[in-house]
């Protein structure tokens, strides 16, 4: 069964449709790469998805039909989101951030040893525990957005350009992760990339969107090796 | 709509021709209200002129309505000045203020110069009994309405209600000047983009001052005809609520609207009189409840409300600004005064 | 400087209903952006109602549990009813929503109790200590007590409970909340029963001295909007200690400047007001940044 399944999924801005009948499955422990030009839709997709924009269509999480849940709720199911650019609380510390990820989670004790374990993975968001997070690099603000994403152990975790603005090593340190993320604990990812390469690098499958809608879809290796699509879509020289 | 074209005018015409039948119509304690409905107009014509262009949300105007009133009600009376030199020197002193308030203002922002205003306004009557040497305190100070001349034939309350229109009627052209043309155009270039404004040449600070000072001078000149109207000041005709009432006529008329300045007008004058008679006890509930659920049906207030459904019906402009932009997000402020470009 | 003393200690008592009533207004202001005028007649109404039960015969603390418990269902209500459905309106729309409630809430206790002046019991004992020539009431420690411990209570919960976390989130970002599972609307709505709780205590606080009548809070509101410009519109700390020193400055102000005299009281609220939007418009708490009705 996969992880999440979307069907017809259809969004947009007031009333002005961006993206259509969207189809896109990821499979637990399976990362997924949604790619496409600036513009292109991905974030409405992402933004869809997780519910936080009203659309049309059908979405599964684990078998189960959440198409007409509240975005809050698709949280505590098991559906995190790192939205583009700070995904952060800004004006609230790296142990509020990661206590307010944690917020549809009851167990204190899970709280607990979630956040010793996040700690263990990021020492550098340790030290700065008590520290704004506003005031943390911009790599560390997206280990911290991820961190706080990962407290609810979701099933499938949803990534919007997490190498956005991160020097190539931070961005390689960050791949490495989420391919553990998903090999160690079976999240399924979906990752919006500009970054075609590095992404095909580590993920399974792959889905081209353009103009809102799904170009191609294909196996990573197959899109990898095609130099036409990757000329014309992905902005790749070959 | 570049220039005010011939329709607007003729429709003003038509409007002002059937608001002058109201004395022959009506009964007479409601031409007194129609006299006071007609002054409220005006001031909230100056304060759609303040919100519309500066963005500023001011509850002072009921300041100015004050200090406008007592102006010609102690001019009157103590000095036995002339009725048009009293309303001409509460215009003058009040523009004069306005200018003195408006410099500071120019560096709040909308919550804050709203709450300072808020302020002002309830400070009025305490200011009113601690200088009762001057205002007769509580007492108040009682006017005698102005005498219609020997040749019309009309009692003195309709007399006063034509010198209230004739008022109203010189505001509404003195606005249509202001929004209309060249001026008009400085504003908004002043509200909508102050920077390139400023790099044309237009002396924003100065631009903006005016407009607060001229919104001071109608809230002046309507107090003066209200004083005219009551035939009697007090402290009691100030009370902050005053203010609240403007601001709540430009809100529900659509501050953009000169037409929705008397719809407003009319509403907040006349309402809680309508909900006293559904029910004595529960006129404010009916008054309060009615002001919140026009909110939730006509957010940009009635004249937009009307403009839409005509715009829809396909029917042409009924007011001068029917066409208010949609908010698009809660921070910016767009505010669309008259015509467009 | 006895005198003066004796005048610091009588206004920090009214600085405590003062800053009950701006913590509400701030509480507000930070989450939803929004200036609740009305504030201070909703907190009359409840406070009409608590009396009424104590007319019923129920003992006085308990009228004013369950009044408190109303006052958030109350709050709580008028935001769902009124205030959220225009939450995306141009800010003018609420002013206005916000004075029909006011004027609302106003009628509906002058409808069902009328303008008498009514009794309402004091809290605390009419003991007096004296301390070094100061003459200090039990009401008024009892008021600054109970201030202090709300105070704490408020901040414990913003800093350490979930759910105090939550609503600060909802707050601060309204965009990024939903994204943890926060269900903004809902905090909303609990910001605005817990404000409207505050300023019940404010009014229960104020009932005392200034008479249980449907205008009660006319004044009060005006010195909490002081008290909030000056502590800045997003601190509940700022809020408290802004309260504090209003009240401070109006007894010392009225009794200090012959100038001012009892008519002019509210001459010192708009001057205190001026002072801080000009030296610093973010209030002594506050950080900078842009703010609306
Ligand atoms: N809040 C919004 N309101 C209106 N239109 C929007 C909004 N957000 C995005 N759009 C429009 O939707 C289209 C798709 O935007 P989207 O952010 O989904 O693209 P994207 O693929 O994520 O691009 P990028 O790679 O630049 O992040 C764009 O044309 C954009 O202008
Ligand atoms: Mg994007």
């Amino acid at each position: 069964m996969n992880a999440l399944e979307i069907h017809g999924l259809s969004a947009g801005y007031g009333g002005q449709p961006i993206v259509r009948d969207i189809r896109l499955t990821v499979g637990t422990g399976e990362i997924v790469a949604l790619l496409g030009a600036n513009g292109a839709g991905k974030t409405t997709t992402l933004r869809a998805a997780s519910g936080v924009l009203r659309h049309s269509g059908k979405l599964h999480l684990d078998g189960q039909d959440i198409s007409g849940v509240s975005a809050a709720r698709r949280v505590a199911l098991g559906l995190a989101h790192v939205p583009q650019g700070r995904g952060t609380f800004v004006d609230f510390s790296v142990e509020e951030n990661l206590r307010l990820g944690a917020y549809s989670v009851t167990s204190a004790q899970r709280i607990q040893d979630d956040t010793a374990y996040w700690f263990g993975v990021f020492p550098r968001l340790k030290e700065r525990r008590a520290q704004l997070a506003g005031s943390l690099s911009g790599g560390e603000q997206q280990m911290l957005a991820i961190a706080r994403a990962m407290m609810t152990r979701p099933k499938v975790l949803m990534c919007d350009e997490p190498s956005l603005g991160l020097a190539p090593a931070v961005t390689a340190d960050l791949f490495v992760l989420l391919r553990d993320l998903a090999a160690d604990r079976g999240t399924g990812i979906l990752i919006v990339e500009q970054n075609a390469h590095l992404t095909l690098e580590i993920a399974a499958r792959a889905y081209v969107l353009e103009h809102g809608e799904i170009a191609i879809e294909g196996s990573a290796a197959t899109l990898s090796r095609n130099s036409e699509i990757q000329r014309a879509y992905l902005g790749i020289e070959a | 709509m570049r220039r005010p074209t011939l329709r607007p005018a003729l429709l003003g015409l038509a409007a002002f021709a059937a608001l002058a039948c109201v004395p022959a119509v009506l009964p007479g304690f409601m031409v007194f209200q129609a006299s006071i409905a007609l002054t409220y107009a005006i001031a909230i014509l100056g304060l759609n002129l303040l919100m519309g262009f500066n963005g500023q949300v001011s509850l002072a105007q009921g300041v100015f309505f004050a200090i406008g009133g007592y102006v010609v009600a102690i001019l009157m009376v103590d000095y036995a000045v002339p009725v048009w030199l009293a309303l001409a020197a509460a215009v003058a002193g009040n523009a004069i203020l306005g200018a003195l308030v408006g410099i500071p203002a120019l560096r709040l922002q909308g919550l804050q110069l709203a709450i300072l205003t808020l302020v002002l306004a309830a400070l009025v009557p305490p200011l009113v009994m601690r200088f009762d040497k001057i205002t007769k305190g509580t007492s108040g100070i009682s006017i005698d309405k102005p005498e219609p001349p020997a040749w019309l034939p009309l009692d003195q309350d309709s007399f006063v209600y034509f010198l209230c229109l004739a008022g109203a009627g010189l505001c509404v052209l003195v606005m249509s000047q202001l929004i209309h043309g060249e001026t008009g155009r400085m504003l908004r270039a002043v509200r909508d983009n102050p920077v390139i404004a400023e790099s044309f040449g237009v002396h924003v600070a100065r631009t903006r001052i005016a407009t607060f000072a001229t919104s001071a001078a109608f809230g002046g000149f309507a107090g003066g005809l209200f004083a005219l109207v009551n035939a009697f000041v007090s402290p009691d005709s100030f009370q902050l609520f005053k203010s609240f009432e403007f601001l709540a006529g430009a809100i529900i008329g659509g501050i953009t609207s000169m037409t929705g300045a008397f719809i407003g007008a009319v509403i907040v004058v006349f309402l809680p009189e309508w909900s006293s008679h559904i029910s004595l006890a529960m006129a404010g509930l009916i008054y309060g409840g009615t002001l919140v659920v026009m909110m939730l049906v006509a957010r940009e207030g009635v004249a937009g409300l009307i403009g839409k459904t005509l715009s829809r019906a396909g029917a042409a402009s009924l007011s001068m600004a029917s066409q208010t932009k949609p908010h698009p997000k809660p921070e910016t402020r767009t505010m669309v005064l008259a015509e467009k470009e | 400087m006895t005198l003066i003393l004796q005048q610091l200690v009588e206004g920090l008592a009214s600085g405590t209903i003062y800053a009950a009533l701006a913590v509400a207004l701030v509480m507000i202001h930070r989450a939803t952006r929004i200036v609740n005028f009305a504030q201070g007649e909703m907190a009359t109404f409840c406070v009409y109602l608590a009396w009424q039960m104590t007319v019923w015969g129920l003992p006085l603390y308990v009228a004013l549990a369950i009044a408190a418990v109303l006052s958030f269902i109350l709050g709580a209500a008028v935001f769902r009813l009124a205030i959220r459905p225009i939450l995306s309106a141009p800010p003018e729309a609420i002013v206005v929503s916000c004075i029909g409630l006011f004027i609302g809430f106003q009628a509906m206790s002058l409808w069902l109790w009328g303008s008498d002046n009514l009794q309402f019991p004091r809290l605390f004992s009419n003991t007096i200590w004296t301390i070094a020539d100061v003459r200090i009431s039990a009401n008024t420690a009892g008021m600054l007590v109970t201030l202090a411990l709300l105070a704490g209570l408020l901040a414990a919960m913003f800093r350490f409970t979930r759910i105090g976390l939550a609503m600060r989130a909802a707050a601060a970002e309204r965009e990024k909340s939903p994204y943890v599972g926060i269900e903004v609307e809902t905090m909303l709505t609990l910001g605005w029963g817990l404000a409207a709780v505050f300023g019940f205590i404010a009014a229960v606080l104020a009932a005392p001295s200034l008479f249980l009548s449907p205008t009660m809070m006319l004044s009060v509101i005006i010195y909490a909007l002081a008290a909030a410009t000056l502590g800045g519109w997003d601190s509940p700390a700022g809020a408290i200690v802004g309260g504090l020193v209003v009240g401070v400055a109006e007894t010392l102000g009225t009794t200090l400047v012959k100038a001012i005299g009892a008519e002019l009281r509210l001459a010192i609220p708009f001057l205190l007001i001026t002072l801080i939007l000009f030296v610093r418009p973010q209030g002594l708490f506050g950080r900078s940044g842009t703010t609306r009705v």
